[in-house]
């Protein structure tokens, strides 16, 4: 018995660095032999476009397969993905959702160089937000903004002139609170506008319309005049306060879905899910449409004008532990995600891809369901748009206390002048002294 | 090696083996980094105390203790009465008292998301029942609860209080039926009223579980996090951000596990600290 043990250990440990020595082999690769890679995506059930980029990559690549695999969704995503890349166990090719945890991944040597595979897709936008010192670690695929939705039945109930692409915030607000009369002598409960919870509604459009904005410089007096109208349209009542949207946890889906409210600042992703919801009976139908995000000023508004907007990419990144056999087939595999074909196949499931063409916007419109006006198809393609989280090591403790910044303004605040004051003296000492 | 150590250790050794690897060993790990940058992936970089004299000027962790230990404050003397008053309410012989029992236990089986969608509604400045009832017995201005930087802790305080009182009710129940009836009899016989017996023989009676019930209510008060994470989510603003919380922000959604860690030695060493005060105090009065 006693000589048993150390015999085990020896077997085990010989065994480990044979299967260790496979994995890191240099033989050269067949290109036509079969491989997995796997893939990582959440709520894989609801969320179709895994697959769809998995299968489309199959149809012209059919010695390889892309795997599926499970991760958590919402802010645990990132969590789960750190943990196991740390641990060694993370799939061969992931995700990053936004732009916040790029600088994670990428200072901490989590992602291979892909600029070989990328180098065809200038094109893409937003491909120079994965660039470090000339090298690319990233190849986006998606690349929301985020647009006005719209409900035309209630604005025709209301009789409210509906957005013609000229709106700028002040447009906006005089909007709501004319929706918010006209909805209530109409003997609807309707609200004219519902601002989510999230910090994006106003912080997103302020950085990424004032000019000379700059999340990175701490200096947060841009975001003033945005709370200010938020504020103003909360106290109309024109939209429910942030403290009624949170204790009652509303939706924006029901809220805009179930006509509740007639205006929704909100992501192009959210195009699918509305179409989802519709067939499933968890949105009523109603007439509606796509306007661009109100602007900072009337240099931008208009349909000859390009309107600026925000949103962030979303894009796939190769685990530098991936086994040298498989490195050619994920190269190809990001690179078909972020080229046109891919584009189309996802615009077909309501999706909006990194890089918006006519083919795209016609195979959005396509969708059973989508609004027909030109005004719509001119808000979903075009515009500037502008990262919500650049890229930066400070951009995660930033973007926290500004989210604290925005419960607090939007509650019972000290007034915004005192809570921005606030932020700017935390930013300073807590954030970028780091 | 007897054959009775043998058994003996193979029944510890599961168990250990478990505690070690997944408690001893990360909290060891802890240790060492506090006293390093690190952000997950890499080498751990040495920086010594500079985690500690971070903190020192650090307002938000400066807000995060202060509400941790209004938290506390409030939220034990709370639990503690409510518990107790429960415990001898349902110490009787009555009709249904299992039933009863059983009522006041529920909030701690409860999911604490059920709990914190369910009050956050009841708390619902302009729709919630609770501010519906305060305008009905004439509170002209009810509180704002969550959605107020001055009322979400109090908020917060009273859900705590709801839902850790059924489980300290049942420490409580076990600690009274450990006083013997005569006590009771004998106090009767001399004439002692309802009161007197509650502070002469209940309370005495009570002592060992009250001090055990205080030191784990104590260590639990000072580590709050799911409650408050999903309630208010430490906001508005950073009216009810606590130092478990803070120290959650800054490792996994920050990736400064160096400066999370360090934090946690600093919770660490309160509820330390605070639990041998408690059982010091405890000794001198049992001596």
């Amino acid at each position: 018995m006693k000589r048993a043990i150390p015999a085990v250990i020896s077997a085990a440990t010989a065994l480990t660095l044979v299967l260790a020595g496979c994995g890191g082999g240099d033989e050269p690769v067949d290109p036509n032999a079969p491989v997995t890679i796997t893939l990582a995506g959440w709520s894989l059930s609801s969320t179709p476009e895994f697959k769809t980029l998995a299968d489309g990559f199959k149809a012209t690549h059919p010695n390889v397969t892309v795997e599926l695999k499970e991760y958590a969704a919402g802010n645990d995503y990132d969590t789960q993905m750190i943990t196991d890349l740390a641990a060694g166990t993370a799939p061969d090719v992931y995700v990053m959702k936004n732009l916040k945890n790029f600088y994670t991944y990428q200072s901490g040597g989590q992602l291979l160089d892909v600029s070989d595979a990328t180098s065809g897709l200038d094109s893409v936008p937003a491909l120079a937000s994965y660039q470090v010192d000339g090298k690319t670690y990233a190849a986006p695929y998606r690349q929301d903004s985020w647009v006005l939705f719209y409900n035309k039945d209630l604005f025709a109930k209301a009789k409210v002139a509906p957005p013609d692409g000229s709106w700028t915030w002040d447009d906006y607000t005089d909007a709501a609170k004319r929706l918010h009369t006209g909805l209530k002598g109409a003997g609807s409960n309707a609200t004219g506008a519902y601002q989510h919870t999230f910090q994006s509604t106003v912080q997103g459009f302020a950085l990424a319309q004032t000019p000379n904005a700059d999340l990175l410089s701490g200096d947060f007096g841009y975001l003033k005049p945005y709370y200010e109208r938020s504020l103003d349209l909360q106290a109309a009542g024109a939209q429910p306060t942030f403290g009624t949207a949170k204790t009652n946890k509303l939706t924006y889906q029901a809220q805009f879905g179930k006509q509740q409210s007639a205006m929704l600042l909100m992501g192009t992703w959210y195009v699918a899910t509305l179409l989802n919801q519709r067939k499933s009976g968890d949105a009523d139908t109603f007439q509606w449409g796509i306007a661009p995000a109100p602007q900072f000023d009337k240099s931008t508004t208009g349909t000859s004008a390009t309107p600026v907007t925000f949103g962030d990419p979303t894009a796939l990144g190769i685990n530098p532990k991936i086994s040298k056999s498989k490195t050619a087939a994920a190269k190809d595999f990001l690179k078909y995600a972020a080229g046109p074909e891919a584009g189309k196949a996802l615009a077909g499931i309501g999706i909006t891809p990194a890089q918006v063409t006519d083919a795209v916007t016609a195979s959005l419109f396509g969708l059973d369901g989508v609004p027909q006006d030109d005004l719509s198809k001119f808000a979903y393609a075009t515009h500037t748009i502008k990262p919500e989280n650049p890229v930066s090591k400070h951009t995660a403790g930033l973007q926290n206390l500004l989210n604290e910044t925005h419960s607090a303004i939007l509650s019972d605040s000290k007034g915004v002048d005192a809570e921005l004051s606030k932020a700017q003296s935390r930013a300073k000492n807590e954030v970028l002294n780091q | 090696m007897s054959r009775n150590t043998v058994a003996g250790w193979s029944f510890i050794l599961p168990n250990f083996v478990g505690f070690a690897a997944l408690t001893l060993l990360p909290v060891a790990v802890l240790f060492y980094v506090a006293f390093t940058n690190w952000n997950v992936f890499g080498v751990a970089e040495w920086t010594g105390t500079a985690n500690f004299r971070r903190m020192w000027n650090d307002a938000s962790f400066w807000t995060a203790l202060r509400n941790t230990v209004y938290y506390a404050v409030f939220h034990i003397p709370l639990t503690l009465a409510a518990a107790l008053g429960l415990a001898l309410l349902l110490n009787r012989k009555l009709r249904g008292v299992r039933f009863f029992r059983t009522i006041a236990f529920f909030p701690y089986i409860t999911s604490i998301v059920a709990i914190a969608v369910v009050w956050n509604q009841l708390f619902s400045p302009e729709y919630g029942p609770i501010n519906a009832l305060l305008g009905a017995v004439g509170v002209d201005n009810p509180p704002g609860w969550t959605a107020s930087a001055t009322w979400s802790m109090p908020a917060v305080i009273i859900v705590g209080t709801w839902r850790y009182m059924g489980y300290y009710m049942l420490l409580f129940l076990a600690g009274l039926q450990t006083i013997p009836a005569q006590l009771y009899e004998a106090a009767e016989t001399d004439g002692a009223s309802p009161w007197q017996r509650f502070v002469h023989v209940t309370l005495p009676g009570l002592r060992h579980t009250t001090f055990f019930v205080t030191v784990l209510l104590t260590i639990e008060s000072f580590k709050v996090f799911d409650l408050i994470l999903v309630m208010t989510g430490g906001g508005p603003g950073q009216s009810t951000l606590v130092l478990s919380q803070y120290i959650y922000q800054k490792g996994f959604e920050e990736n400064q596990f160096g400066y999370a860690s360090a934090v946690s030695i600093v919770l660490f060493a309160i509820c330390f600290g605070i639990t041998v005060i408690q059982f010091m105090v405890n000794k001198r009065r049992n001596s």
